[in-house]
């Protein structure tokens, strides 16, 4: 194998045999090295939140990935290609120009107009302080009703855009809830609280790809379009028009609650 | 619904339909004790030594190197469809790549476990890197089998990590994202080793100079059977693959790839399957006109023992050969579905009787005037392990079917 390991030999078939497998094996081990340093490299320039929702996003099926303009009644049809990050939409202006035709009426569930939504159904509000509130919104609590048990990050935690920012058990299902913001947490609530973190984010944040007025209803009205399809697999329905009873999990425990988990909170 | 069967549920790709967890477990009772049998027999193996096999110092290679031969040439779908799709940008095959992945994963992995019970002194298996006979075939094809399980080992991760609960742990998800973009490079590998170690595996045979049988002329360092193993096991490769995805298909009741995909497989087959038979034929008619008599071997001296006579040159070349890459070939019988699985079946018992010929038939004729023909019935510990090789393989494409996305198809609602 070495030139000090008995057998060897200074002959060309030695060298060539040799140095080929070398390159190859090389070749290999580079390769998979290259992928634990760039992995570790993504953990370390904080990117790894945004690569995992990139692949999460990925994997959602073409109806979960429809573009807030849709939503809202501004476009016909339109999938979303930037992992729904608006920031980097460039058609973002152009179609947020056009008038939106969603009635408030058609949410199904309660919103404000006050607060700013994330798709994976939490709220944001912007304090006097320049820090913000995150809590979970109405159909995510109409869902979940009370959680046997919330896991909030500590005060001081960073919490990355897209990254996973709190977990709560529910009827045995771990909820993951995406964080809609990046930043320091500086205070944490619950489900009995006014809110579930307070952060600080490091910059003044671009707010762009949280949705707000019609936008809400609209999506929120796919949502439980959603997730009456997703309750009446191999049932019977009944015609939709009414609201969102609390506190669903209990009420209805044969779902398929990890499907619908998964949809609710994107978490694939 | 059970608990046992909800954390099941919990494994299995969002909206895939699969199997009850019962079901699956009955299906994988069968294929779990045919491998702890096979283990058991090498456990003796390892333990007794080769003497409970029936081979012996003239009978050296026997069912396991016709396994560890045909399995690898039967994973060649891996390399190709990973060659294909990554070097030549044929991106129609991608529905398949997964499984190619694990097939070749399951063939190459079996065959080593049965190489590393073959050697016979398998704490001494180091020894082939560290002392190395580089003029010897065998060891190019250690080399090369050992490098490409690697590559394939690093080919499957990102299969892997994609299940629906590894891929909520975050290093993995990105270690997959991440991987992904290498993947070319290692097809690239993989192609390379892939290429010479079936080529060795044909030239082991062919630089027999003492089995005439075997013996072939060639091109520099390389027999004829060098590249004849590296054409057939290009052709076997996705008619492997085809009849796996079938099968699967036909256990499961689903549709996992579109007919066209098929039907590109099988062309390709067709193809590479023709080119074969066609160098196979100037193969043999020149060993049998002028290798062979330059060693004072006629035909006579190798087709006269029953019953490894002519009939199995004229299957593997006619209707296991010609045959189907005429079925896969020619437009009216490739747009039958039953005609290509057939071809594709006829294919892989064609490269399988190649090898067998190749294997048994060689150390069989006798070399000397005094030499007599030898016989070898396998022993019950060498059936066990064969079979063994065969449970792990359909356990780890089970296995990897309910509980990984294998087809694109069968991403979620």
């Amino acid at each position: 194998m070495f030139p000090w390991i008995d057998g060897f030999h200074w002959t060309p078939t030695h060298i060539i045999f040799l140095s080929l497998f070398g390159a190859a094996l090389s070749a290999i081990l580079a390769t998979a090295a290259w992928g634990l340093w760039r992995t570790l490299g993504d953990f370390r320039k904080h990117l790894a939140a945004a690569t995992c929702w990139r692949e999460n996003f990925g994997e959602l099926p073409a109806v979960e990935k429809r573009c807030r303009h849709e939503l809202a009644g501004r476009l016909p049809s339109r999938q979303c290609d930037h992992a729904f990050d608006c920031r980097t939409c460039p058609n973002y202006d152009k179609f947020a120009a056009l008038p939106a035709n969603v009635p408030a009426s058609r949410a199904g569930v309660s919103y404000s107009d006050n607060l700013l939504y994330h798709r994976g159904h939490t709220w944001v509000r912007g304090d006097w302080d320049g820090t913000f509130a995150i809590g979970l919104d109405e159909f995510a609590k109409h869902l979940v009703g009370s959680p046997e048990s919330v896991k909030l990050p500590e005060v001081c935690d960073e919490v990355e855009s897209e990254g996973i920012a709190w977990t709560m058990i529910k009827n045995g299902h771990k909820i993951r809830v995406r964080s809609p913001l990046a930043g320091t947490v500086i205070s944490t609530g619950g489900p009995d609280s006014d809110f579930y973190l307070k952060i600080l984010p490091h910059s003044q944040p671009n707010l762009r790809h949280l949705l707000k007025g019609p936008e809400v209803a609209g999506w929120l009205a796919a949502e439980v379009d959603r997730l009456q399809m997703q309750m009446s697999k191999g049932k019977a329905t009944l015609a939709d028009g009414g609201t969102m009873m609390p506190d669903l999990m209990d009420a209805e425990p044969g779902s398929d609650w990890d499907a619908i988990l998964e949809s609710t909170f994107i978490d694939r | 619904m059970s608990e046992t069967a909800l954390v099941d549920r919990r494994w299995i790709e969002r909206g895939a339909e699969r199997a009850s967890t019962m079901r699956f477990l009955l299906w994988l009772f069968p294929w779990v004790c045919l491998l702890l049998l096979g283990v058991y027999a090498a456990g003796l193996c390892f333990y007794y030594g080769l003497n409970q096999t029936n081979m012996d110092n003239r009978f050296a290679f026997g069912l396991w190197i016709f396994l560890d031969l045909t399995v690898i040439a039967l994973g060649a779908g891996a390399f190709f469809t990973g060659f294909l799709v990554y070097i030549l940008k044929q991106q129609d095959l991608k529905p398949v790549l997964n499984s190619a992945v694990v097939i070749g994963l399951t063939c190459y992995s079996g065959a080593v476990a049965v190489l590393m019970v073959d050697v016979g002194q398998p704490l001494r298996a180091w020894f082939t890197f560290w002392y190395p006979n580089t003029h010897s075939m065998l060891t190019e094809v250690t080399f090369c089998i050992s490098c490409y399980l690697l590559v394939l080992v690093l080919e499957y991760i990102p299969v892997l990590v994609k299940n629906r609960q590894l891929r909520r742990v975050p290093s993995f998800l990105v270690f997959e994202h991440q991987a992904h973009k290498l993947v070319p490079v290692l097809a690239g590998v993989g192609a390379f080793l892939s290429f010479f170690h079936q080529g060795s595996l044909g030239g082991l045979y062919g630089v027999l100079r003492g089995r005439p049988f075997a013996y072939r002329q060639g091109f520099m360092i390389w027999p004829s059977t060098f590249f004849l193993f590296i054409l057939s096991a290009i052709a076997v490769g996705p008619s492997f693959l085809m009849l796996v995805v079938a099968t699967a298909e036909k256990i499961t009741g689903q549709k996992l790839v579109d007919f066209r995909v098929y039907r590109k497989l099988g062309f390709i087959s067709g193809v590479m399957l023709a080119i074969y038979v066609a160098a196979k034929a100037i193969d043999t008619y020149v060993w049998l006109n002028v290798t062979s008599p330059s060693m004072g071997f006629g035909p006579w001296d190798y087709y006269s023992y029953w019953p490894l006579s002519s009939t199995f040159l004229f299957t593997a070349t006619v209707p296991l050969g010609l045959l189907p890459a005429i079925l896969f070939i020619v437009p009216r019988t490739a747009r039958h579905r039953g005609l290509l699985l057939l071809a594709a079946a006829l294919t892989c018992c064609g490269v399988a009787l190649n090898r067998f010929v190749m294997t048994v038939q060689t150390l069989a004729l006798p070399t000397l005037p005094f030499d007599p023909f030898l016989k070898y019935t396998p022993s019950w510990q060498e059936v066990a392990t064969f079979g063994a090789v065969v449970a792990y393989g359909v356990i780890v494409y089970s296995l990897s079917y309910r509980y990984l996305p294998m087809f694109e198809a069968m991403k979620g609602e």
